[in-house]
């Protein structure tokens, strides 16, 4: 168990930000770094075992980034941070810092039940009524759990608005 | 698993209304453990020639579903009473704001129309 002053590696949590491929827009290239704090991380998986999301080499630096960058339909690989969970108010803190470590450009999506609204869960004292209230979100999933489909489809929002502004 | 971003048609990707079978009974309303049902409806006198009296039939002016907060158990598909409600796999539904989540009987009955066999998953 870990002691009460120690939350969350937030730092592992951000060196652990992936780059991936989306499958039905070969140019959409996205960093995805996934807070699975509860079942819907397991749909995100899925959506990667499924062939959905296609990681490009784990080992890639900053620079090989860039060149990937330059590939894509935006001209930057845009970090996703992906909050699947219930987002109760000991771990808010972990998010938020998170949040405030990654780099531009960067969107956060919402995944699910919980991270949208709090879910099942509105009522509890202990649970956050949905991420945006902590961060701004970019792109709401529904679903209980979403669909790994739901994710990609969620993902293209997120690039359609990038393309528009 | 399947790899062509095609779900199966009994998938439950979202809860779709037939407007026209719902009675406004509110039995979806006060069974969602999420809360996540509105519905509103007022009671209009239809006289059918010949009968004794009117008969008093509800007329539904509103109904929405909030997705953000639904948990998808489908306790509202399974006790309707007259199948207004119904799984649908449609899963392309995200917003841009937690608000848009919230659907109306347009959207829902769109959905009721659209792709999938239709079969619940308890029949199959």
């Amino acid at each position: 168990m870990a002691s009460g002053n120690t939350l969350m590696p937030v730092t592992a949590l951000v060196s652990g930000a992936r780059a991936y491929r989306v499958a039905a827009d070969p140019t959409l290239c996205v960093q995805i770094l996934d807070l699975g704090l509860a079942c819907c991380a397991l749909e995100v998986g899925s959506a990667i075992a499924a062939g959905l999301l296609v990681e490009i080499e784990q080992s890639l630096g900053i620079g090989e980034l860039a060149t990937v960058a330059e590939g894509t339909s935006q001209g930057a690989v845009t970090t996703i941070l992906l909050i699947s969970g219930t987002i109760t108010d000991a771990l808010a803190p972990a998010v938020l810092r998170a949040w405030s470590q990654l780099s531009e450009p960067k969107a956060a999506v919402s995944f699910g039940a919980c991270a949208n609204t709090g879910g099942p869960y509105w009522d509890a004292p202990t649970v956050t009524k949905g991420i945006d209230q902590l961060i701004p979100v970019r792109v709401y999933v529904p679903g209980c759990p979403p669909r790994p489909e739901a994710l990609i489809a969620g993902l293209l929002k997120v690039r359609d608005e990038i393309v528009v502004t | 698993m399947k790899t062509d971003g095609q779900v199966p048609g009994q998938a439950h990707g979202v809860i779709a209304l037939t407007a026209s079978a719902c009675t406004s009974c509110m039995i979806c309303v006060r069974e969602c453990p999420s809360w996540c049902i509105e519905l509103e409806s007022h009671d209009v006198e239809v006289t059918d020639p010949g009968a004794r009296r009117p008969r008093t039939v509800s007329f539904l002016d509103a109904f929405t579903i909030d997705f953000g907060l639904c948990m998808y158990c489908g306790i509202c598909v399974d006790l309707c009473p007259f199948d207004a409600l119904a799984w649908r796999p449609d899963f392309d539904y995200a917003s841009r704001s937690a608000a848009g989540l919230v659907q109306g009987i347009g959207e829902l009955e769109s959905w009721q129309q659209g792709p999938g066999d239709g079969t619940a998953i308890s029949d199959s």
